[in-house]
């Protein structure tokens, strides 16, 4: 009884599934890859198929981005069960050679991308030089955290969020810092690709590290980062916000004003961390809408229904099986262009990515602009795009 | 099948502005990540594949101090059975032959078919150490191995030489081979796998369990010492390109297209 299968089987509750298949019709990946959630359960229940692990490249195809288990009339969680499954292939130590290396650099410099940890603070080198944002690791106390997160710190592309938050926190008067070179990888990303003990550990180092600093209150740009802290580090010790819903609470306190009329039909897309995973839809309207000028115009499959990207559970760092000339960020950028808007609008640093890829692989790089929620916020209270105030 | 892997556990130095310490023979290390040398996860992985196949044991070896626990400890996780450090203050300043001698006398004392090294090591780059080892022991050797395949007591092994050409060699085990990157895939090391051997004994040997006199070993035994390390000046004719990513690429480009470089 303990083999493989009958443990995923046990320890995953698969005995539940009447095998309507709602997890299937639901994924996002099953139109490409060979990933087939509800077989995935069927064989596992049949307690045979699931033994040849190794050879089910697919699983790297799942973007954890949680619709399977969220549209289970059972409560059974299939997405639980390929994180389950990957964990058995990391202990295993046969991954691909990109994921090695995203968790290697995890493990030794506290981020996925290979840069040294002393250089983490370099994005804020793109903030007004009288700009002087406080510092948790530096001996400075403040209200927030703002967690930056590994690829806004190191991304050329996304450091721009970052920055585009400081200004709007200033001009909130939010009292915040960041973690300076102490910031390391939060873990979602890396529980999800099957490195549980690596998470532990990230969870164990970040604990300290919050409370040292006296830190009870976490803001966040990036919904990953948002996501693990507020669902799987210790509940009762800390605060967790993401930047949208502390703006939104600021713009409705009268604590934010637009005066900048942005004159753009723009459509906003749902990050699967953020809106179906957390809820969290209405907020990032609410800045939309507010700034004058603007036109908001809704996408088809828009909140719950929001198409995934394909940037989470570990899928930044790995292609795997899945068929790429059929990317669905491509899929996403071509039913914006349909809808006719301008800009393309997300809130999450990895949506960002890979949807800006994919004005680019289609060539709509002169139609459509893709920006995060709080590029757009700051340039309605005023920042010029260079950066200086 | 008893294979012998030595492994060292070096800085890495690639994304890092390196610092000269003070006494101008060294690179400032506090502040730097170890981890295993790259080519000697390859040699590791490798061991592992033909125990896989063939049967046996592997065992690795490393010398240096107690901080290289840490790399014996993730070949130990990777599937190694026994790990040994060769860990002595009198060792400190050997030279590529002298680091082998050591070896070599710490594998006199075990059974063995094959012993793999990596090419060369990430931080001195000697490349030395394998083949020094493979001479002292009275055994063939091959170096920049790049595919090795058993018969028997045989061995052919595939050697990566330059302009692309490949040559084949047949040796007699036991053998020593220093192994080139891109042999294989080297497998993935779980934070759960290293915790499993956590509790699981490191021998630790010195020069005396060697039966090697200080003199021999360490900066004494060595007929190499390093003089100076260095920063090589800023040269001319190098252009840096500044600006955002997309900048950059249009500045290259244009240099590109310029210089004739676009068919």
């Amino acid at each position: 009884m303990s083999t493989p299968e009958v443990k995923f089987a046990q320890q995953f509750e698969l005995y539940g599934c009447y095998q309507c298949g709602k997890c299937t019709g639901g994924c996002p990946v099953s139109l490409k890859s060979k990933l087939n959630v509800r077989r995935l359960i069927f064989e596992g229940i049949l307690e045979k198929g699931l033994d040849r692990t190794n050879e089910r490249e697919e699983l790297w195809d799942c973007t954890t981005c949680k619709t399977c288990t969220l549209r289970c009339p059972r409560g059974i969680k299939p997405m639980d069960l390929i994180i389950g499954m990957r964990s058995a292939l990391v202990e295993d130590g046969h991954i691909p050679k990109t994921l090695i290396d995203a968790l290697e650099s995890v493990h030794k410099h506290g981020n996925p991308w290979g840069k040294p940890k002393d250089k983490r603070i370099e994005w804020t080198s793109g903030l007004p030089r009288n700009l002087k944002v406080k510092d948790f690791s530096q001996g400075d106390r403040a209200e927030f955290l703002f967690f930056v997160g590994c690829t806004p710190s190191f991304d050329p592309r996304t450091q721009e969020i970052a920055q585009s938050l400081v200004f709007n926190l200033m001009q909130a008067g939010i009292d915040f810092g960041i973690l300076g070179n102490e910031e390391q990888c939060c873990g979602n990303e890396i529980r999800r690709m099957g490195e549980s003990g690596l998470f532990e550990e990230l969870v164990e180092a970040n604990m300290k590290c919050f409370e040292a600093h006296q830190i009870k209150q976490i803001l966040t740009s990036c919904p990953h980062g948002f996501n693990v802290f507020k669902n799987e580090y210790p509940q009762e010790k800390l605060t967790v916000l993401h930047s949208t819903q502390l703006l939104a609470q600021c713009l409705e306190g009268g604590k934010l004003s637009f005066r900048q009329e942005i004159n753009k039909v723009v459509t906003y897309h749902d990050p699967c961390f953020l809106g179906k995973q957390n809820g969290i839809f209405d907020e990032p309207r609410t800045l939309i809408q507010a700034i004058p000028g603007l036109t908001l115009k809704e996408l088809d499959r828009s909140r719950e229904r929001s198409l995934c990207c394909e940037g989470g559970g570990g899928r930044m760092w790995v292609e795997s099986s899945s068929n790429t000339s059929q990317r669905l960020s491509e899929i996403r950028v071509r039913d914006a262009v349909e809808l006719g808007v301008e800009i393309l609008v997300t809130a999450c640093p990895l949506c960002v990515l890979t949807l800006e890829d994919a004005v680019k692989t289609t060539g709509h790089e002169k139609t459509l602009q893709v920006m995060d929620v709080n590029e757009l916020v700051s340039i309605a209270l005023g920042r010029s795009k260079t950066g200086s105030q | 099948m008893n294979i012998i892997v030595c492994i060292k556990r070096v800085p890495e130095t690639a994304e890092v502005d390196l610092l000269i310490d003070k006494t101008g023979k060294d690179v400032v290390k506090s502040g730097l990540v170890f981890d295993l040398n790259e080519w000697d996860s390859y040699a590791i992985e490798e061991a592992l594949l033909l125990k896989e196949k063939h049967g046996g044991r592997v065992t690795v070896l490393s010398m240096g101090g107690e901080e290289s626990n840490e790399s014996l400890r993730k070949c130990l996780a990777m599937g190694a059975e026994d790990a040994i450090r060769l860990s002595d203050p009198a060792f400190d300043g050997s030279d590529g032959y002298v680091t082998a001698r050591i070896l070599a006398e710490a594998i006199r004392k075990l059974p063995y078919d094959l012993i793999l090294t990596g090419t060369q090591a990430e931080d001195d780059g000697y490349g030395q150490v394998g083949v020094a080892i493979a001479e002292i022991l009275g055994i063939p050797h091959a170096s920049l191995v790049n595919k090795v395949e058993i018969v028997d007591r045989k061995m052919k092994v595939h050697r990566e030489l330059e302009a692309g050409l490949e040559e084949i060699l047949e040796l007699d085990l036991p053998a020593a081979l220093t192994i080139q990157t891109g042999i294989n895939e080297p497998r993935y090391v779980s934070i759960m796998g290293i915790r499993k051997v956590s509790k699981k004994e490191i021998t630790a040997l010195g020069a005396s369990d060697l039966a090697l006199k200080t003199e021999e070993v360490g900066l004494l035994g060595s007929d190499i010492r390093t003089e100076k390390i260095f920063l090589p000046a800023v040269g001319k004719g190098a252009e840096l390109l500044e600006g955002n990513p997309e900048e950059i690429a249009s500045k290259l480009f244009d240099i590109l297209k310029d210089k004739g470089g676009l068919a």
